[in-house]
């Protein structure tokens, strides 16, 4: 078996060469609704139908009538306008969900994708497999699939755009049936072809090649040269480089948005497979709620840690979604993810739940740890990143400068500690304390008189970061009993409250 | 007496005595004075403790220094403070013992996300203590924390007001911290166990803490600050005056 691995250096030339194409022919449909709806929908361009569901091909409808025509029939058709560029994205979406079978995925507008199976047909244990698999695969997501096998690129986009069955000899003879005006090629040469009363391949194939290319030009017969594999033809696939979109349209506004956790647990679902078709992981995906007539609104979900989790992707959305109050309809939700971390290898824990005494002495648990992060990621989501920090210490002699906040996932380092006794509440900021003169000497007080038990201990200096120190810290001691940790700011002589030994 | 005898009997009532302390899962509070009124000889695993006390700086924190070390090295779960009054200062923390990665603060902005926060937290399984300062608590939301704290195996801590043990609390430990300021050298603290499993109030414990501040210092500053009029420094000005010098007859030795 033969393998493509570099991308670009494929050639649809070799012997063993398989391509299968998947072709889309609803998709234009399809970008706007993917579920199996009772609801007759109707894409347009110009006001003209272009593409409609089933439903409304049911009623009646028919390619080409204008709205107002499909209005009669039934006036509660919906119809979209045509959106070129979002069917696009919808492809390369597709595009990225089929990077799951092979690498060798190409897009081929308007609406199909090329993918290279020669590498893959071993581990999806052949091709009438594989094909369950994409089928299978695709009808989850909402799209409606022809796909066509041959030997070279064109050829399988021909089969499938013609729904012809699978027919793996050689080229040539396999595409005798298909008829030419599936051939992508000028109408003007299928209209003189068929003048000349030629109407399938074996036809034309049978015609001298260099009249041909004298009557038609030689975009024509390169063409066909590439169609039958006589010119080999490198195809562009896919940059590897992962990205998720997907979107849901509502065909009627979504009032309410406790409803939207259905359409949410679909998107977040396509994402998980997604992400486990590349090995990947996220830290951080945004949700985009948007209507016609409002500015969309938009939210972030972030992990304490990369994760691949559907369910509690879901459950972190809906935390979030729950404090939305200011979008009163919804009717189209999006899902984007944009930065991926490669998932490391977990092998599954034999002893599920048990917890062994580590090196370190601790007791570890898969479960355990994954508990952990479940309970940061929830309380991030519900009220801010930043509301959830770590502590570390910090190298730095000055008080207010000894210690940080950190992110709960990062790795402490270890520091210098004082040995002299620190309070264990510190306050934000140095609190200024009354203070009365006896004796030539400053006494401090707080609603009451401060005995001082133990100090000085001088802390001076920070000239290098422009805040500079200069106190003398003490132990003292309150009436009440509670012992602080105050200091005499030697630069003007005032008292100040900087820590509490609670 | 009969009828009492009966219903003991034929009926589920149990008596609070006959509650086994050395059953129930604990944590040592590394003060034996206190584990021995402790039910269990600790601080509960999985339940909620209340200290009640009037003012910080009593040692009140000080006090689950020991058992939050303990907890910091031998489990991987977190040590949450939930909205303290003010920065728990990282390094003190790790003068007590305490493996600072296991240690987690959270500040919800509400009353509401702050009930939320705790009960989550005590109910998650991945936290082996929460501390807390609520400011108004009710007692049915207590209950619910204490249910929380028994499901999560968590150990919740809530200081309160000296005021709230007045009222009865759904708390499975009550105790009260009193400042004690007539001890030389380490600092102390009063305690008196109000609430605990099957037994009844204790008397007043006293605590002292293993560190050394009520200590006092010698005051150096106050040296320093007195007017140069004593005695000995007068002397010590004499002898600083400059001698003559020697005689230049030595010199001559050597030439």
């Amino acid at each position: 078996m033969s393998t493509n691995n570099h991308p670009d250096s494929c050639s649809g030339d070799h012997v063993d060469s398989l391509w299968l194409c998947l072709h889309f022919p609803e998709l234009p449909v399809e970008v706007f609704s993917r579920q199996h709806t009772d609801t007759p929908l109707v894409v347009t361009s110009r006001q003209r139908v272009v593409f409609m569901n089933q439903c409304a091909r049911n009623m009646g409808i028919l390619v080409g009538s204008s709205m107002n025509t499909a209005l009669t029939i039934n006036n509660e058709v919906v119809s979209f306008e045509r959106d070129e560029p979002r069917e696009l994205e919808t492809l390369q979406q597709l595009a990225q969900w089929a990077y799951q079978f092979t690498p060798c995925v190409s897009i081929r507008t308007p609406a199909s994708l090329i993918l290279d199976v020669s590498g893959c047909l071993k581990l999806f244990k052949g091709l009438n497999n594989l094909k369950t698999k994409i089928h299978a695969g695709l009808e989850q997501l909402g799209f409606r699939v022809s796909m066509g096998v041959n030997r070279t690129p064109l050829a399988a986009l021909l089969f499938a755009e013609s729904a012809t069955p699978d027919n793996l000899e050689d080229t040539i003879s396999s595409l005798a049936p298909v008829p030419i005006h599936y051939l992508r090629i000028d109408e003007n040469i299928i209209d003189a072809l068929h003048s000349m009363g030629i109407s399938t391949c074996a036809q034309l194939f049978k015609l001298p090649g260099d009249g041909l290319n004298r009557r038609y030009g030689v975009f024509f017969t390169d063409y066909l040269a590439r169609l039958t594999g006589e010119k080999p033809d490198p195809q562009k696939f896919i940059s590897d480089k992962p990205r998720f979109r997907s979107d849901i349209t509502f065909m009627s506004d979504v009032t309410n948005l406790e409803s939207l956790v259905f359409p949410m647990k679909r998107l977040l679902g396509e994402l998980q497979a997604f992400l486990t078709g590349r090995k990947l992981q996220i830290s951080q995906f945004s949700f985009k709620l948007s209507h016609r007539s409002h500015s969309p609104r938009t939210f972030t979900v972030y992990l304490a840690s990369p994760d691949n989790d559907q369910q509690m992707f879901l459950m972190l959305s809906q935390l979030q979604l729950e404090k939305i109050n200011d979008m009163p309809e919804v009717d189209n939700l999006a899902l984007a993810a944009n930065h991926f971390f490669k998932a490391e290898t977990d092998s599954g824990d034999l002893f599920h739940g048990t917890r062994f005494m580590q090196k370190d002495g601790r007791m570890h648990s898969k479960a355990e740890e994954a508990r952990a992060t479940h309970l940061i990621n929830m309380m991030t989501a519900r009220l801010g990143p930043q509301s959830c920090f770590g502590l570390t210490a910090a190298n730095d002699h000055r008080p207010e400068l000894a210690w940080k906040p950190v992110q709960v996932s990062s790795r402490r380092d270890k520091h210098e500690v004082d040995e002299n006794t620190r309070p264990l509440f510190l306050l934000p900021e140095p609190k200024r304390l009354s203070s009365s003169r006896s004796s030539s000497k400053s006494v401090p007080s707080l609603s009451g008189r401060l005995e001082l038990l133990q100090g000085p201990e001088r802390i001076d200096f920070g000239w290098w970061d422009e805040r500079p120190v200069s106190r003398d810290y003490y132990i003292a001691r309150h009436a009440s009993g509670a012992l602080y940790w105050i200091f005499l700011n030697l630069k003007d002589d005032t008292w100040h409250l900087h820590g509490i030994f609670s | 007496m009969s009828e009492l005898q009966n219903l003991m009997q034929s009926t589920g009532l149990w008596r609070a005595s006959s509650i086994d302390g050395q059953y129930l899962e604990s944590c040592p509070s590394g003060f034996e004075a206190l584990d021995r009124e402790l039910p269990g000889s600790g601080w509960p695993a999985n339940g909620i403790t209340e200290l009640l006390h009037d003012h910080a700086g009593i040692g009140e924190l000080r006090l689950l220094m020991p058992a939050l070390a303990q907890l910091s090295h031998s489990q991987t779960r977190w040590i949450l403070f939930v909205s303290p009054p003010y920065i728990p200062y990282a390094p003190a923390l790790t003068q007590a013992g305490i493996d600072l990665a296991r240690v987690l603060v959270c500040q919800p902005r509400n009353t509401k996300d702050y009930l939320w926060v705790m009960e989550k937290a005590l109910s998650s399984q991945s936290c082996s203590a929460v501390i807390a300062w609520p400011t108004r608590i009710l007692d049915k939301q207590v209950r619910r924390l204490q249910v929380a704290a028994r499901s999560g195996n968590c150990w919740g801590v809530l200081f309160r007001r000296e005021s709230a043990g007045v009222n009865a609390s759904p708390a499975e430990l009550r105790i009260r911290l009193r400042s004690h300021t007539h001890s030389k050298d380490h600092s102390a603290l009063s305690l008196k166990v109000i609430k605990r499993y099957g037994r009844w109030e204790s008397g007043d414990i006293l605590l002292h803490f293993d560190d050394e501040l009520h200590r006092p210092m010698p005051d150096f500053s106050e040296l320093m600050l007195q007017p140069f009029q004593s005695r000995d420094f007068k002397a010590t000005e004499h002898t600083l005056t400059p001698q003559p010098a020697p005689p230049a007859t030595v010199i001559h030795e050597y030439q």
